[in-house]
């Protein structure tokens, strides 16, 4: 699955293979994503999206296969990786200012590049007014928006999303999808994220991949190439919704 | 900023109410009162009708007031507080300083764990009391003895919650820091040791307050000074009035320990406290 012939490639996934003994969970995956590109990964649940995910950035061993960043085999010390997990995970003991601080400080960044960084990207956001706040002080979207911010500001060469919005309510999810997508437009980076929401993949992807069930390869591609900012009642949107929906239902 | 859905603060602070007579009759403080002033008059008609030969708290307070000008086996009253004290204090931070660390490493590290705990455990259950007479067969009856049951109290707590303040740490929060190329010693010093520190302090609330207990055994048993001699004098001499100021000074003073460990917490915890000014 290659990404469009006119980008630069940025993570090649190479046969990708995870087995739990005898149980095969990854299938020989291979595909390509460009620069600056924006994937989204949709599948049945159960699918062995997270077991995907947890390999990509190495939290767990991968059985066979390769997975290469600019050519290079990954890895999470020399590699920018970012990642927002599910459950929204903030050092409670942080203030939001140095929690989205915290992963620059992790990767060693310079101090002066930090504060810089650090203020262009809680304004960003929209998180300066309450920078000085610790997670429990504020509400749980906001303690996602700080993960999300946090991921941004390492500069990830690749930033892994899994089911980041799965647990907020709609209004408040197409509002962080905005937000999202403007993050991404504004800072340049080339994002994984894993849904099990077919409208939110449609929503925010360039490309879809569909995995099959277990054991699990990529099953289909689609391409979005819609305008941004999309509408969800779009006729083209809706049709590109629906396609995706037949891939995750007949396997 | 712009104000919207998800910008939401979480708001820790009640709605003023109006002063009425419920809300007064029903206001934490009022009542904290109430059942500090019916305590002390259920003390005071039992002792005045003479019943399990209490001391009326009046003659408790006079008697503790006394006790400050007229000198006890050498010492006022504040001077046997002190003596009480300065036991704890010596005898805790010997506890703690040990104890924490060793936890620590406990949770930290497989290797000592696996050597540590098994002893450890069979330790932990025997109540530091019990140390008394070896204490004194060791330390003589001097001051060491004494330090030495309040060591023995205070080590244990602290290393079983500094132990548990990093097992119970959310595996992640790890997550977070590997998927960013963190290392072992980062993980250890970015989200080990702060997420462990409220269960450390924890720890050394409980190591206070056995360490009262272990001050007041070993008092009892053998000394010319502090609270637990204090408590002892008064029964040989019959005089409940001071076995019961005894123990009311011994609450007051280990309450001041405790909260003045809670406000270290609070200094060291930050984001353990409400909000302020919302």
């Amino acid at each position: 699955m290659g990404a469009s012939p006119d980008r630069r490639v940025k993570i090649q996934v190479k046969n990708l293979t995870k087995r739990f003994g005898d149980l095969l969970v990854l299938n020989n995956i291979s595909f390509d994503v460009a620069d600056g590109e924006f994937i989204s990964i949709v599948g049945p649940t159960g699918c062995g999206k997270t077991t995907f995910l947890n390999t990509l950035t190495k939290l767990i061993p991968a059985t066979e296969g390769s997975i290469l960043i600019d050519g290079k085999e990954a890895d999470p010390k020399t590699h920018n990786l970012a990642f927002v997990f599910q459950e929204p995970t903030c050092l409670p003991w942080r203030t939001v200012r140095d929690n989205v601080a915290f992963g620059m400080e992790v990767k060693g960044f310079p101090k002066d590049k930090l504060e810089e960084r650090l203020e262009y990207i809680l304004k960003l956001v929209g998180l300066s007014d309450c920078a000085n706040l610790y997670p429990n002080q504020i509400s749980a979207s906001m303690v996602q928006r700080v993960a999300v911010a946090r991921a941004f500001a390492v500069e990830p060469d690749l930033l892994l999303m899994d089911e980041p919005y799965g647990q907020l309510d709609v209004k408040l999810r197409y509002y962080l999808e905005d937000e999202l997508i403007r993050l991404w437009e504004t800072l340049k980076a080339t994002v994984i994220f894993v849904t099990h929401n077919i409208e939110e993949a449609v929503y925010v992807a360039e490309r879809i991949l569909v995995l099959s069930n277990k054991p699990t390869t990529i099953k289909a591609e689609v391409h979005v190439d819609l305008p941004r900012p999309r509408s969800l009642v779009d006729p083209k949107f809706i049709e590109i919704r629906k396609k995706v929906t037949e891939l995750i239902r007949w396997w | 900023m712009s104000n919207t859905i998800a910008d939401e603060i979480v708001h820790h602070v009640k709605e003023r109410q109006p002063l009425t007579i419920w809300s007064v009759l029903g206001n934490e403080y009022f009542l904290y009162c109430v059942s500090f002033i019916s305590f002390l008059l259920i003390w005071h008609f039992i002792a005045a009708a003479g019943l399990l030969g209490l001391a009326t708290p009046e003659a408790t307070i006079k008697e503790m007031i006394r006790l400050m000008s007229v000198k006890l086996a050498g010492k006022n009253l504040f001077g046997h507080i002190w003596a009480s004290s300065r036991r704890i204090l010596i005898g805790f931070a010997i506890g703690a300083a040990t104890g924490l660390p060793l936890g620590l490493f406990m949770a930290l590290n497989r290797y000592v764990n696996a050597i540590v705990k098994p002893v450890f455990d069979l330790f932990k259950p025997m109540p530091p009391i019990a140390w008394i007479s070896i204490s004194i067969l060791w330390f003589g009856i001097g001051e060491p003895s004494k330090v030495f049951i309040i060591v023995i109290g205070s080590f244990v707590p602290c290393v079983l919650n500094a132990y548990a303040g990093i097992r119970i740490i959310d595996p992640e929060l790890y997550d977070v820091i590997r998927v960013l190329g963190g290392n072992r010693r980062q993980e250890i010093f970015y989200v080990s040791f702060p997420a462990a520190l409220p269960a450390l302090f924890a720890g050394i609330q409980i190591s206070m307050s056995v360490a009262w207990t272990c001050v007041l055994a070993a008092e009892l048993v053998s000394s010319r000074s502090g609270l637990g001699w204090i408590i002892i004098r008064g029964m040989k001499l019959t005089k409940p009035e001071l076995v019961l100021g005894g123990m009311a000074v011994i609450a007051i003073v280990a309450w001041i320990f405790s909260a003045a460990t809670s406000g270290i917490e609070k200094l060291l915890c930050p984001w353990k406290r409400g909000i302020k000014e919302l």
